[in-house]
């Protein structure tokens, strides 16, 4: 399945871009594929969204099709899902 | 009930739909605080002075520097040095004398919280950091006062307007000062200016009596392709600051 995943603020910063399309399988959860994007993206990619114990950070907000989804990152199934935002917070002003 | 005065400038939006005169009364009765009067701050007051606010109360510590002013448009460059809600009051007063605006050089901070946000029916949130930020949050909904949180970096923005009670609150998205910001961030005045016009708009609509303020939404842009999302959010369950409001 295709699944289109976009990037906000630091993170977009780390992987260099705002968005990308990515191919996942049935059943796969937010953790694992937060694993493999972070294997690609890298250190701070990993870092910007899981603290010291690999949870994801408290200030780190998951969209799935413009909804916030709330709940761990094993909790969150990724099945039907066409649009994945991962947003790091920003505040400049 | 407006004044001749009134009429005669602001007449080309009363003929708005859903605004009219009596959202133009309700604005001139509202007092604003603008928290940070910078790249964000600085096109939402001017946006509520045009519109006609009656108040704006903008708090913003320190002297104007050189690089404020690929931003701040409410700057004037022979003002370097000087303090910069002066330099602001001063271009605000000239564009439009009728509005009354109070400058505090302080930025928010705990000693200020109550004082600053007393005195308003709005708060508009354009702050750099999210200490400044939560601190904004929770004396709002301690006290029922809209925050429309403004934020943007780079070519991106965000605008979340925040009736405490009704919608989430910036710290059942942000329950913890996120580590890895930071104080300096990249920015373009032309984006700042973006987001700033969406947040002004929320705010109007909202002091107004207007429909469709996105309530319970993100609105989101991304200024590299000119995409704008609303998103939902949602309240959190624990949110320590507007639990039981
Ligand atoms: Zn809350």
């Amino acid at each position: 399945m295709a699944l289109t995943v976009s990037y906000t603020g630091q993170l977009s910063e780390a992987t260099g871009v705002t968005e990308e399309a990515v191919q996942i399988a049935g059943g796969e959860r937010l953790a694992g594929l937060i694993a493999t994007l972070g294997e690609k993206h890298g250190e701070k990619f990993s870092e910007l969204l899981l603290d010291d114990s690999g949870n994801l950070r408290s200030t780190v907000l998951v969209v799935l099709d413009g909804s916030q989804a709330t709940g761990d990152l094993d909790s969150i199934l990724l099945d039907d899902v066409q649009d994945l935002m991962l947003m790091t917070p920003i505040a400049g002003g | 009930m407006l004044s001749e005065s009134d009429k005669a400038t602001y007449e080309w939006q009363l003929d708005v739909p859903g605004f009219g005169e009596s959202g133009q009364a309700r604005l001139r009765q509202s007092t604003a605080l603008v928290s940070r009067i910078g790249g964000l701050g600085g096109p939402v007051a001017f946006s509520l002075a045009a519109a006609g606010i009656g108040k704006l109360i903008l708090a913003h510590a320190g002297d104007l520097r050189p690089d404020d002013l690929n931003r701040q448009i409410l700057m004037r460059h022979e003002d370097l040095g000087k303090p910069r809600v002066e330099s602001a009051r001063k271009t605000l007063q000239s564009f439009n004398p009728d509005i009354e605006v109070e400058i505090v050089p302080e930025n928010f901070s705990e000693e200020n919280a109550s004082r600053l946000v007393d005195k308003a029916d709005i708060v508009f949130d354009c702050a750099p950091l999210f200490e400044e930020r939560l601190l904004m949050n929770r004396e709002c909904v301690r006290r029922r006062i809209p925050l429309i949180d403004c934020a943007m970096f780079s070519l991106e923005g965000r605008v979340i307007p925040i009736v405490p009670g009704q919608t989430p609150c910036l710290a059942c998205l942000y329950p913890e000062i996120p580590p890895h910001w930071k104080r300096r961030f990249p920015v373009i005045g032309a984006v700042s200016a973006l987001v700033a016009q969406i947040g002004a708009l929320e705010g109007i609509k909202l002091l107004a009596g207007m429909d469709g303020v996105c309530l319970n939404q993100m609105i989101y842009i991304d200024a590299s392709t000119m995409r704008t999302r609303k998103i939902d959010i949602v309240r959190r369950d624990d949110c320590a600051v507007c639990r039981g409001v």
